[in-house]
């Protein structure tokens, strides 16, 4: 069996609201797939079918070749967005369950970061530490699929780092990692990405191959706040680099026009666009359908 | 000042359940204390044995219809003697019997009356007119010889106590493993989901018996209540109101979100059951419009049966239709809790 989680046109919906609309994906063991998306794009909802705690209104699901309410909930690591600790337990008390409910003999050592704070509550330790307990639960079982909800929403960069590390180390280990995110910087470090806007997939591929979709029109100048002011006025999307102005999903010739039409001297060169311009580009088109 | 006037109007408005508290808590009230809320009974169901049987029967017969309080002769019985009369008592079938005299025992042929004092305010009415009889006759208390109203309360006590940790405690235990997030957490966890609800409710269940013990002991060391009947049948008969109790608790913890919400809803459901199960007020004594809602409460038969078996010594003859009421009520709320609780676990395989 090589395919860990196999999703075909799964429709969620809640009353007249479709959360998650058509949305096909699958993971196979060794990569991490990343779902990008902003608040409310779905992301959840979908982690929340593809897990068994609702029921797809239409698709068809598979969780290690079962459905998800049969799947072998053993070989499955879990971190919610809340990440689902007994805050009133102390660290040790909480892998004391963790590693009973999975029948865990031998749980590995706690991290030293861990092992220092063990009989404290865990309602009482910084939230850096409450995310890497619930990333050595869900990991103290050695998934074969680990299912990540913003797992470092809230965690300075170098928690972060560090969590990002344990998640490569899953996936060189054989492990297949699904994550949801909105950071880009997390993004850029999946295998794969499958990027949501209205409960739909709009983009799927390597980051490489979702941001060669999209260019962008990047300004050099001296004068590079006139510059910025003249392509605002112009009603060009441009963001500001530095003191480079970037116009995504825009032709030169268009910033060159603007430009010149208030008289500002500039060198005007097209690129890839980031991945951050790329979902911003993506975002605009699916909320406006049609030719951009 | 008014723009947080107008702010706390908005978000009352949109507080359901406390909406609700402002309203129906008000009315309520007022229902049950204006129908409910009454000490006297004024109807006294009464039995009358012994030879002299229909000389007597013929005198309460006579009673004036418009004293306050009224008799209702449910039993004339020539044949039966005083062994009848008080098992009638026992079994709760009458508030007061009357055993004829014969002209040559000690009492000369003076009518004994009995009284049940484990009903408390019907024993209270029933000495009053004993009183205004004098020495016509003779009197006395079973059960209760002294009126004493903790003798009455305590066992009543123990069913609220109950209440309290099935539908309070367990409620709040439940909805703070949903506002953690930790209820989807264990949805994901190789536990079946009647594992989960069993597991979690189990300790409530062992808590309250252990409670249930402790009070009742202290109950009966402190204030001296008698306990004469058997602990089997009121250890059954506990154990299934903890489960009806148990499944208003966990009914609660599914329709709310927060524990906030959650001590609201069983505040409201905890009311009712103190004011119209019979363990302050009367059930006789309430009007018929509220009377038949305490007969939906569980608390209602628990009270009927621990002051039936402590007080009276009552037994399965009498006390099985508490037991059987507090048995189809257990079903029926703890079914429906556990099968609402199962599909907030796993509503994936619930819908299959």
């Amino acid at each position: 069996m090589t395919t860990l989680v196999h999703a075909d046109g799964v429709t969620k919906r809640f009353g007249a609201f479709a959360a998650v609309e058509d949305m096909s994906l699958d993971v196979h063991p060794g990569e991490i797939v990343g779902l990008l998306g902003s608040n409310g794009a779905g992301k959840t909802t979908l982690l929340r079918v593809l897990l068994g705690l609702e029921a797809a209104d239409v698709g068809h699901v598979e969780v290690f070749g079962d459905p998800p309410a049969d799947a072998d909930r053993h070989a499955l690591g879990y971190v919610p967005q809340g990440l689902g600790l007994s805050q009133a337990l102390s660290v040790r008390q909480n892998v004391d369950f963790v590693a009973a409910a999975f029948s865990v003999r031998h749980a590995p050592a706690l991290p030293t970061t861990l092992a220092a704070v063990a009989d404290q509550p865990v309602g009482r330790i910084g939230l850096g530490r409450q995310r890497q307990l619930a990333f050595y639960c869900a990991l103290l079982h050695s998934p074969r699929l680990l299912v990540l909800d913003e797992p470092t929403s809230g965690v300075d960069p170098l928690a972060r780092a560090r969590l990002w590390d344990t998640i490569h180390a899953q996936a060189e280990a054989g492990a297949g990692v699904l994550v949801t995110t909105h950071y880009m910087q997390e993004a850029e470090q999946c295998d794969r990405l499958v990027i949501m806007s209205r409960g739909r997939g709009v983009a799927r591929g390597a980051v490489g191959d979702i941001t060669a979709t999209s260019r962008t029109a990047v300004v050099h100048t001296e004068e590079w706040s006139a510059a910025f002011a003249a392509l605002d006025e112009a009603g060009l999307p441009v963001t500001l680099a530095g003191r480079t102005s970037r116009v995504a999903g825009t032709a030169p010739e268009r910033v060159r026009a603007a430009l010149d039409a208030d008289g500002v001297p500039a060198d005007v060169e097209e690129e890839a666009a980031t991945l951050e311009e790329t979902m911003v580009l993506i975002e605009q088109s699916s909320r406006h359908p049609g030719p951009r | 000042m008014r723009a947080m006037i107008v702010k706390e109007f908005r978000e009352l408005r949109r507080d359901h359940r406390t909406v609700a508290m402002l309203v129906a808590l008000p009315l309520l009230m007022l229902v049950i204390f204006g129908y409910a809320a009454n000490f006297t009974v004024d109807e006294l169901k009464v039995a009358v044995v012994g030879d002299q049987a229909d000389q007597v029967q013929q005198l309460v017969a006579e009673a004036p219809q418009d004293a306050p309080t009224t008799l209702d002769l449910t039993d004339v019985d020539a044949e039966a003697g005083s062994g009848q009369a008080r098992d009638m008592l026992r079994d709760d079938e009458v508030d007061v019997a009357i055993l004829s005299g014969d002209a040559s025992d000690a009492a000369g042929g003076r009518p004994t009356v009995l009284v049940d004092g484990s009903n408390l305010f019907a024993a209270q009415s029933a000495s009053v007119l004993v009183a205004q009889l004098g020495d016509r006759v003779d009197s006395e208390i079973l059960y209760n010889p002294d009126l004493e109203t903790s003798w009455v309360m305590v066992p009543a006590i123990i069913g609220l106590i109950l209440t309290f940790i099935g539908t309070i405690i367990t409620s709040i235990g439940l909805v703070r493993e949903r506002e953690a997030g930790t209820l989807e957490q264990l949805a994901v966890m190789p536990l079946s989901p009647t594992s989960v609800v069993l597991g979690k409710i189990s300790p409530y269940f062992l808590l309250a018996c252990f409670d249930m013990v402790l009070v009742t002991l202290l109950g009966v060391w402190l204030f001296g209540v008698p306990f004469r009947g058997s602990a089997l049948l009121f250890g059954i008969g506990a154990a299934i109101f903890l489960f009806a109790v148990l499944g208003i608790g966990v009914l609660i913890s599914t329709v709310s979100q927060t524990t906030g919400q959650a001590v609201q809803v069983a505040l409201m459901t905890m009311l009712p059951q103190i004011l119209l199960s019979g363990m302050i007020f009367p059930l006789d004594a309430m009007a018929a419009g509220v009377r038949w809602i305490g007969y939906l409460l569980p608390l209602t038969w628990f009270v009927k049966l621990s002051q039936g078996v402590m007080l009276r010594g009552a037994g399965w003859e009498s006390m099985w239709l508490p037991v059987v009421v507090l048995t189809a009520m257990a079903v029926l709320v703890f079914g429906v809790a556990v099968v609402r609780l199962r599909r907030d676990i796993a509503p994936a395989r619930g819908a299959r």
